[in-house]
């Protein structure tokens, strides 16, 4: 299909990989983080940092919602779920995070109705299907999933559809972006920055990392030669002494981003004062919550949650993970307690979590044996 | 659905299905009514897709679709 073969070319690839050993000076080492986990999940599948110079890095950042996702959310969610009237939805990586008593799965082993979906639009569908049961969506996602949700809140309060109800969990990625710079023990030389966020928001809310922090950030797509220009375009950027916003990824991404997908999160949705993340603690306006016109959806109001804020497991590691201070295979359960068929954190589950990618595509044992 | 299902649908080698900023280009087959169309990926399964947040869509438009949703069209007309 055009705008995906012709970016998985093997020969244009190798000819990138040239240019980029071109570019940097040997004697340096760099450290590039590429914000989203798709760009990992990239990165693996297709060996992308096999066709890197040594001296450069690439780091692993907290753009995965599941991975960020904290214990807690995950218990309130079981208990909306365990509601005998209640079916519960939700993308399939959700089912399989561990909460501090067991998973949406083992809820729904134990009679909990929860069901996947892969859109918010088939969980309004069900609740269209069941108009005596209510119906909740387990919201999470960045900005590129919000309008999703937003959406098919809208056409639920258009129709008068009165039993679909939205667990929101979505976050906003600037506030943690800056977060990380703020972190006394982050050493970064630049970022490959979110390609579908910024289809939604645009690169303008960027423009901090190069101005404030003097970083630059590349902008970059999901297909392989998209990442490796994007890792060209952020070390070009250091060779030139140049910092700024630049956009990898122009045939999806406007500079000022979909305003109708923006339009539409702003009629539903409003900062949250903070929001916990997995490793990262609290992070103030970076979540969304229901606005107030539209509460007679929000799950929050209609079902009581415990909301009790619970402790990550102490040997699980995925803060460090997150915030690139560790390689996964550094955890000292990766592998071994924690596995994708027995995660206990959340990079393990979400396949385009740093540690899942690592444990899939086999790369903890080659890395080891170089260390 | 079974539990089998359920761990398929995570299988490692296959991109996340929750909304880690991973989309799909779609061709959109067929527009339909109140913001909606039908849409095929590469493996050519149609599925309904909301266009609402795109100019008018046309048939063989190219379109980038995350959770259900589209949110750029890709390229110019005629390309694909």
């Amino acid at each position: 299909m055009k705008f995906v073969d012709e970016f998985r070319d093997a020969e244009l690839g190798r000819m990138l990989s040239a240019q980029i050993v071109a570019t940097v000076e040997p004697g340096r080492h760099y450290k590039v983080m590429e914000v989203c986990g798709g760009h990992t999940h990239t990165i693996y599948k297709y060996g992308v940092d096999d066709l890197l110079p040594s001296n450069v890095e690439l780091v692993h950042g907290p753009g995965c919602p599941v991975c960020v996702i904290p214990m807690g959310r995950v218990d309130d969610a079981i208990a909306v779920a365990r509601h005998p009237e209640v079916i519960f939805t939700c993308f399939g990586d959700m089912m399989r995070v561990p909460g501090s008593n067991g998973t949406l799965l083992e809820a729904k082993a134990e009679g909990a109705d929860v069901r996947m979906v892969y859109s918010p639009l088939d969980a309004l569908r069900i609740a269209r299907q069941h108009p005596d049961r209510d119906v909740v969506f387990f919201a999470i996602g960045f900005e590129t999933t919000a309008p999703s949700t937003a959406l098919t809140l809208m056409r639920a309060r258009a129709e008068g559809i009165t039993n679909f109800f939205c667990f929101c969990n979505h976050v906003t990625i600037v506030p943690p972006l800056r977060a990380l710079l703020e972190s006394p023990d982050l050493r970064l030389d630049g970022f490959i920055g979110p390609g579908h966020v910024s289809t939604v928001v645009g690169a303008r809310p960027f423009e901090f990392i190069p101005r404030d922090y003097g970083k630059p950030i590349v902008i970059s797509g999901f297909e392989p030669l998209d990442v490796l220009q994007g890792v060209y375009m952020v070390l070009r950027q250091i060779a030139e002494g140049r910092c700024e916003v630049e956009n990898q990824y122009t045939r999806v991404v406007p500079y000022e981003g979909n305003p109708r997908a923006l339009e539409a999160c702003a009629e539903v949705f409003e900062l949250r004062p903070h929001f916990e993340w997995r490793g990262l603690g609290f992070i103030s306006q970076s979540g969304l919550r229901l606005s107030p016109r539209y509460s007679g959806f929000d799950a929050e109001v209609r079902f009581p949650v415990p909301g009790i804020r619970v402790a990550d497991p102490k040997a699980c590691q995925c803060g460090e993970v997150l915030k690139g201070v560790i390689k996964p295979w550094e955890c000292k359960v990766f592998g071994t307690a924690c596995t994708p068929e027995r995660p206990i954190g959340t990079c393990m589950v979400s396949s385009e979590g740093a540690c899942a990618a690592y444990y899939n595509y086999g790369r903890f044992a080659r890395e080891r044996q170089v260390v | 659905m079974s539990l089998a299902d359920f761990s398929a649908a995570c299988s490692p080698g296959t991109p996340c299905i929750t909304c880690s900023d991973q989309g799909t280009v779609m061709r959109v087959v067929a527009a339909g009514a109140g913001g909606l169309a039908v849409c095929a990926g590469v493996d050519e399964r149609a599925e309904e897709v909301e266009v609402s947040l795109l100019d008018a869509v046309l048939p063989g438009d190219l379109v980038l679709v995350h959770a259900g949703v589209a949110l750029a069209r890709l390229g110019e007309r005629g390309t694909s």
